[in-house]
């Protein structure tokens, strides 16, 4: 792309220092030295100034910061640097800002200074800017960094012990730092949850599924004092443990497997998903997962397996939800890095960075080119292949060496062959004139003979005049259109096909070419990826039967842009028009097939060339297949030129300032001593801060999430956000503590969960005594936090109960012929979390119970009661069918007994046995249809489902 | 007290939006949350809820309420312009195109004596009731983009919709219905981004009643219709339910959130009762139908549209759109080629937008109603490739407004001789909503909602009221 000229000047005038800047100003606005400079500064510029800037430039609104009633305000200027360079009109942005070139930002924004306006303010700008200096030059706010440092999530993480002399149950540390600030605010702890309750809040917690009666009564049953210890085991050992806590992960980085633009799927989004389950199951060190999402690609790897599993993981930049149709693909570069460096700065640092893309962090020691230190990393990685609709990275997953030695040498084939069916098809076509005529003697071409959708020129819209002529032959229905070879520029020709569906065409012009023809005719196809121009040499013969040309294969949408356009705008000699074939793909693969079937070979050669091709097309498509065949994912790749970003004034793509090298946030730790590598982008060195030791955010960040899936609750409740906008920790030595021993443990889930699982504190009961009165917020944690089932919880749970879920793991489950996400709906029996993430069509109760906005960083999720969850319930298909089905499984089961029947009922949807009183009630429920058993029974089932003990889980 | 009264009570008291229900430890979770408090108005309103036309695609200004003799004068002639399209893509947008005139008549029309082109001839009537912004601005050039900016103040950036926004500053009328609804939206261009939330509380969330491509006489909300074949079974099981979760709530002992829980049943209850008379327009007469158009082939799904709109304004839903378009990725209004389609269009919205208008007008409603007509962007005055049709301009077209407070019979703002870009008067997108919520009461500055550190608004960081349009 080619930078704007005005860009590039600015540019360089606001690479000079502000010193430099006051340090000119000062000779002009001394007063002094050009009394007569002021003198028209009073009698013209001010009143300007006054009637059309102050009401938004001064004191009471500043908008960007920028003062233009203080004399030199546009000196110190706004958020966007200085409006006024002093001599220097042309790169100043309050000139350039009044000129209204569509260059900046265009002031005043209700309409145009008169020209007379602005000649004066270049003018004055020409001359120096002169002004009276009266109450000094405004000053600018400057971010104290060090101060802000001093913030306890950028401090270092501290080593404590904690007291041991508590009384009651304490199983460990956790529980040691927990009640010594429960007994500071004389509160009392809530006792153990009881088994039942238990053994449902660590099988959702740890896998997502409720336990099975069997489980309950293996655990019951179980007298010894490590019963828990040994569930917590079994849950940790399950591979549906990947997958709940997969889940809390896809949350974080938004995860999706479509865009909402035009409902593009994501087809293999599925293996970044997969791999995160594998990553939570397998429990690989948190800080290596951390590296091979952010730096997989530029990872060194021992195994084929590892190299795929990096290069899979660096679609964690991939998923954000990009607007690729942005015609300004500088600014949707920068929108992307925009995004990866929010979703980054808040999954792993707990830090909103975004804030600082127009101005430093108004809260946080982040300065702005910290922002533009880090885009230059980014920027340096391709994520989008350019285009009217651009489009995310897919790369080949890498293979085993024999393998891409294979790939390789298939690909090399399929090179060849290509090129030799060409020189083939152009050699039939040489030899082989069309045997559809209309009319063979006046060469005309039926349309009605040709296949797929031909518009031919009587049907196509004309601007400017075309003659119509039937000279040259052979020709598409009873004659084509020529502009004389004169009107240049001036004649256009539209061809729009009424096509049956959507789909992929190939597309072909006819033309009857001559040596007076144009030999560079612009031609434009209008389809669903946008418009593509091509030249066509009329003066040569087109190689499809004499008549058309392949302008390549489209891909149309029925109802949108779907149009040929030939112009004979810069050409010389004839431009014809004929006719335009729609070919639909599945057609036009059989076409020459199907040719070369029907029609008699003229002579042997003609035969013997028409087999050949046969047989070299069979091949190509049997090689093609294979290739097609290799598997793909979401990755990115480094580019070739390595450079550094400009600060983005007020975050514009087209008002750049000083160029910032490469790297990280200043304010945390391990700081940066040497300049980032020349070839290549600084992502690796990016993915070593982020999983230093030393850096004191990612660890705490991830271990307080850790905290928060368990408990309900985080330790600092603002999860995604460890800035000083964000909540203190409620108990930073325990965070400290864990975090530490977290990284000791080399960074294993599984052994955090374990502990934390295993703690009095994650263990009590919900039920609440007098500790809600003295603490209502529960931040000193004296009993557990009571919680609704989420979404995945609540499917799955019915699922289980109707005896219908389908507990494969893993793999793609998205259609392989779906091309756009619009109204999907998935019938699909697996777990919630193989429903294809679809932004523009999720499931249903997804979007009822609160599933995670899709785009956004989600640490933590909503937790709404409203009327259309309860709609959902007791209305909808899925709700009913998850009722009838399990009461037909109950009834099938062969136990005829009622009250067990009950029993079991109540088993399977809440876990427990069903109190006096609910078996009163169930039995009133399933008596009262003798006549109809399985519907009272399907009834129970859902009310059981409605009711509160199977939506909360305690 | 019985139980059920003390549940009533607590509904009524707590219940704010489509049946949100806020329980006891809201209050301690509102610090998280990050909530700004709305719900307070920050100027007198003049209006109480909002109507948005879309015109998915781009109608043409120069065709439809711009009226610019030169093109007719200048038809054919190559000249000199700034094309956006062009810009975006090169950085430069100077290029050459072919004037291209419109191809229908203009005329005066109402005691204004606005210009109006005959693609309009219903609407046109209503001219006298029209605010007319003739320097609209918007950014984004192609629909994906600028659809989302219309709807959500940015072309990419995942922010919520202005209806999420009005809903959030104003609350709800009424707790049986949802605040914000939208019919017929498309799922193309930013599909379910242009009425979601994004980090406002899920509660703000634009309700969609039926969709772009599916007849607006199937439109409804979901879920409403009870599985039970009649009312005694339902209430039975009501009942039933009512009696399982008092048992359970006993062991529990008192708990806001279940409490909150049990009267989201009774809640969907009664809206299973009472909404779906809203999407019935049996009721309607005769003369109404006619108005809108319903009945007639051309006329009959998007005066549906409007009729609804209408009827959920009564009941007092806070902010309606009604979209014309389709889920493609060139939308009904996008006459790249073939810009006489235009006339298609024009014929299916004018009768049903002009019968909008009046029927609000007849029953008072229009005083406190903002009716808003117009697309994500307006088309060029010249051709595009010198084809038949007309590309996209975010730089300078018309929408209108009426009711709701705006000076009617009102035109403000000007495009340039070629009705290009605008020069007079502009109106920016921004602009554009900061005055919308400015006649709701809200304060575009002051409409804020703290998420990650910081404080979020519809109009970033821009936004002036246009007090010259405000009567």
């Amino acid at each position: 792309m080619r930078p704007h000229q005005r860009t590039i000047s600015i540019q360089k005038v606001f690479a000079i220092s502000f010193a430099n800047v006051f340090l000119m100003a000062c000779t002009f606005v001394n007063g002094e030295e050009d009394p007569k400079g002021i003198e028209f500064f009073e009698k013209k510029v001010r009143p300007i100034l006054s009637q059309h800037c102050y009401e938004c430039h001064g004191a009471e609104k500043a908008e960007s910061n920028l003062r233009l009633d203080q004399d030199g305000g546009w000196l110190a200027g706004g958020d966007s640097g200085p409006a006024v360079l002093p001599g220097k009109p042309e790169t100043s942005l309050l000139i350039v800002a009044v000129k209204q070139g569509g260059e900046s930002v265009d002031m005043p924004p209700d309409g145009k200074l008169s020209a007379e306006a602005i000649k004066v303010l270049e003018d004055w700008v020409k001359r120096g800017a002169p002004a009276p200096v009266s109450r000094g030059l405004p000053t600018r706010r400057k971010m104290d960094t060090e101060k802000l440092r001093s913030y306890w999530s950028y401090q270092p993480l501290k080593r404590t012990q904690p007291e041991v002399s508590h009384p009651g149950v304490m199983n460990g540390r956790v529980d040691a730092y927990i009640l010594d600030r429960l007994s500071e605010a004389r509160l009392t702890p809530e006792v153990c949850a009881d088994r039942v309750t238990l053994i449902r809040r660590l099988s959702f917690d740890l896998i997502g599924l409720p336990p099975s009666p069997d489980e309950i009564d293996d655990y019951l049953a179980d007298a010894s004092p490590t019963a828990t210890e040994r569930l917590i085991d079994r849950l940790l050992a399950s591979p549906h443990f990947g997958e709940r806590w997969g889940r809390h992960w896809l949350d974080v980085v938004r995860y999706a497997e479509s865009l909402t633009l035009r409902g593009f799927i994501f087809p293999e989004a599925w293996r970044y998903r997969d791999y995160v389950i594998e990553q939570f199951n397998e429990d690989r060190p948190f800080d290596q997962f951390l590296r091979e999402q952010l730096a997989g690609d530029l990872l060194a790897a021992t195994s084929i397996s590892e190299k795929q599993r990096q290069i899979v993981a660096t679609a964690f930049w991939t998923l954000g939800n990009t607007n690729l149709e942005e015609q300004d693909k500088r600014q949707l570069d920068m929108d992307v890095v925009d995004e990866q460096i929010d979703v980054m700065g808040k999954a792993m640092l707990g830090q909103t960075i975004g804030c600082a893309r127009c101005h430093d962090h108004k809260f946080d020691p982040i300065p702005t080119s910290d922002y533009y230190a880090l885009a230059g990393i980014l920027r340096n990685t391709q994520m989008l292949e350019h285009a009217n609709v651009s489009k995310w990275t897919e790369v080949a997953l890498p293979l085993s060496m024999d393998d891409e030695v294979q790939f390789a040498s298939v690909e090399k084939n399929v090179k060849e062959l290509s090129a030799s069916v060409a020189k083939l098809e152009k050699q039939i076509a040489e030899r082989d004139p069309t045997s559809k005529w209309k009319d063979k003697s006046k060469g005309m071409l039926a349309v009605t003979g040709l296949e797929g959708i031909v518009v031919d020129d009587t049907q196509a819209k004309k601007v400017g005049e075309w003659v119509t002529s039937d000279s040259v032959k052979p020709f598409v229905g009873s004659g084509y259109l020529h502009d004389s070879a004169s009107g240049k520029g001036e004649k256009t020709i539209t061809f729009v096909p009424v096509l049956p569906s959507d789909g992929h065409y190939e597309v072909r012009l006819a033309y009857t070419p001559g040596t007076n023809r144009s030999a560079k005719v612009p031609v434009t196809i209008f389809s669903a990826d946008g418009e593509k121009s091509i030249f066509i040499d009329m003066t040569k013969t087109p190689p499809i039967s004499q008549v058309f040309i392949s302008l390549g294969e489209f891909k149309f949408e029925s109802a949108g842009q779907s149009f040929v356009l030939i112009a004979n705008e810069g050409t010389e000699g004839h431009v014809v028009a004929d006719a335009v074939q729609f070919i639909p793909r599945e057609q036009s693969a059989l076409l020459e097939t199907k040719k070369a079937s029907t029609n008699p070979p003229t002579n042997d050669e003609l035969a013997r060339l028409k087999g050949e091709l046969k047989s070299k097309q069979n091949e190509l498509k049997s090689l093609e297949a294979m290739l097609a065949a290799r598997p793909r994912c979401m990755s990115i790749v480094e580019r070739k030129e390595i450079t550094e970003s400009p600060i983005h004034l007020r975050g514009s793509v087209h008002t750049l300032g000083e160029v910032v090298p490469r790297g990280f946030l200043q304010v945390v730790e391990p700081a940066r001593e040497s300049p980032l590598p020349l070839n290549q982008s600084g992502r690796l060195e990016l993915a070593e801060w982020i999983t230093s030791p030393r850096n004191p955010l990612t660890s705490r960040v991830y271990v307080n999430r850790v905290w928060y899936w368990l408990i309900g609750e985080g330790l600092v409740r603002t999860v995604d956000n460890f800035g000083t906008t964000g909540e203190l920790p409620s108990h930073p030595e325990l965070l400290d503590d864990l975090t530490l021993r977290f990284m000791e443990s080399e960074w294993s889930t599984k052994t955090l969960v374990r502990e934390v699982a295993e703690s009095a504190v994650y263990q009590r009961c919900s039920l609440t005594r007098e500790s809600t009165q003295k603490d209502p917020e529960n931040r000193f944690l004296a009993h557990a936090y009571r919680r609704r089932l989420d979404a995945e919880s609540l499917r799955d749970a019915m699922l289980i109960a109707s005896g219908e879920l389908n507990q494969e793991v893993g793999g793609s489950t998205i259609p392989k012929e779906l091309k756009a996400d619009y109204g999907y709906t998935s019938d699909s029996l697996r777990r919630s979390l193989y429903l294809p993430v679809f932004r523009n069509a999720l499931p249903e109760l997804f979007e009822v119970f609160d599933f995670p906005e899709t785009s956004l960083v989600v640490g933590r999720r909503n937790s709404s009661t409203v009327a259309p969850q309860a709609l959902f319930l007791m209305n909808s298909p899925f709700v009913d069918e998850r009722s009838k089905n399990a009461a037909m499984k109950l009834l099938n089961e062969g136990e005829k007994e009622t009250a067990i029947r009950v029993n079991t009922a109540f088993r399977e949807t809440l876990g427990r046995f069903p109190s006096e009183k609910e078996s009163e009630w169930a039995l009133k429920v399933v008596a009262s249809e003798e006549s109809n058993r399985a519907e009272a029974w399907g009834e129970l089932y859902r009310l059981l489902f409605l009711s509160l003990d199977f939506r909360y889980l305690d | 007290m019985s139980d059920w009264t003390t549940r009533r009570q607590f509904l009524k008291q707590s219940a704010c939006g489509f049946g949100s229900l806020a329980w006891s430890a809201l209050a301690s979770k509102a610090a998280l949350a990050e909530t700004t408090s709305a719900g307070t108005l920050h100027f007198p309103a003049r209006a109480k809820r909002v109507i948005f036309l879309f015109m998915q695609g781009g109608v043409s200004q120069v065709d439809s309420f711009d009226f610019k003799p030169k093109l007719a004068e200048l038809d054919g002639k190559k000249m000199p312009f700034d094309d956006a399209r062009q810009r975006a893509n090169t950085g430069t947008g100077e290029s050459t195109h072919r004037i291209l005139k419109s191809p229908w008549k203009f005329a005066r029309y109402g005691e204004s004596g606005r210009w109006v082109s005959e693609l309009f001839p219903h609407t046109a009537m209503h001219t006298d009731k029209l605010c007319l912004l003739h320097g609209m601005q918007t950014e984004g050039v192609a629909h994906g983009p600028a659809t989302l900016f219309l709807h959500c103040g940015a072309t990419n950036f995942i922010r919520p919709s202005m209806g999420s926004w009005v809903l959030y500053g104003l609350g709800s009328e009424n707790d049986n219905l949802p605040g914000f609804v939208t019919i017929g939206p498309s799922a193309g261009n930013g599909g379910a981004r242009n009425y979601g939330t994004a980090f406002l509380p899920a509660k703000y969330q634009g309700t969609a009643v039926g969709q772009a491509g599916m007849p607006a006489e199937r439109a409804v909300i979901r879920n409403l219709k009870s599985i039970y074949s009649s009312a005694d079974l339902g209430r039975r099981e009501l009942e039933r339910l009512r009696e399982l979760n008092a048992i359970q709530q006993q062991s529990r002992g008192v708990d806001g959130e279940y409490e909150a829980a049990v009267a989201s049943y009774e809640l969907a209850w009664r809206m299973q009762q009472s909404a779906p008379g809203l999407f019935d327009i049996v009721g309607e007469s005769k003369e109404t139908l006619d108005l809108y158009g319903i009945g007639r082939k051309e006329t009959d799904n998007f005066g549906r549209q409007c009729l609804l709109a209408r009827r959920l304004c009564e009941a007092g839903v806070r902010y309606i759109q009604v979209t014309y378009g389709d889920n493609t990725a060139n939308p009904a209004w996008d006459q790249h080629s073939n810009l006489p389609k235009h006339a298609e269009h024009a014929r299916a919205v004018d009768q049903p937008c002009a019968g909008l208008l009046e029927d609000l007008a007849r029953r008072g409603l229009l005083e406190d109603t903002i009716v808003w007509w117009g697309s994500e962007f307006g088309r060029t005055p010249y051709a595009e490739k010198n084809g038949t049709g007309r590309d996209h301009n975010p730089g300078g077209f018309t929408v209108w407004l009426a009711g709701g407070g705006f000076k009617p019979s009102f035109s403000h703002g000007a495009t340039d001789e070629f009705g290009h870009r605008a020069i007079e008067g502009k109106v920016h997108m921004h602009d554009l909503h900061a005055t919308i919520l400015r006649q709701l009461g809200l304060d575009h500055e002051r409409l804020t909602y703290r998420y990650a550190g910081r404080n979020f608004r519809l109009t970033d960081v821009s936004g002036r009221i246009i007090n010259d349009i405000i009567s």
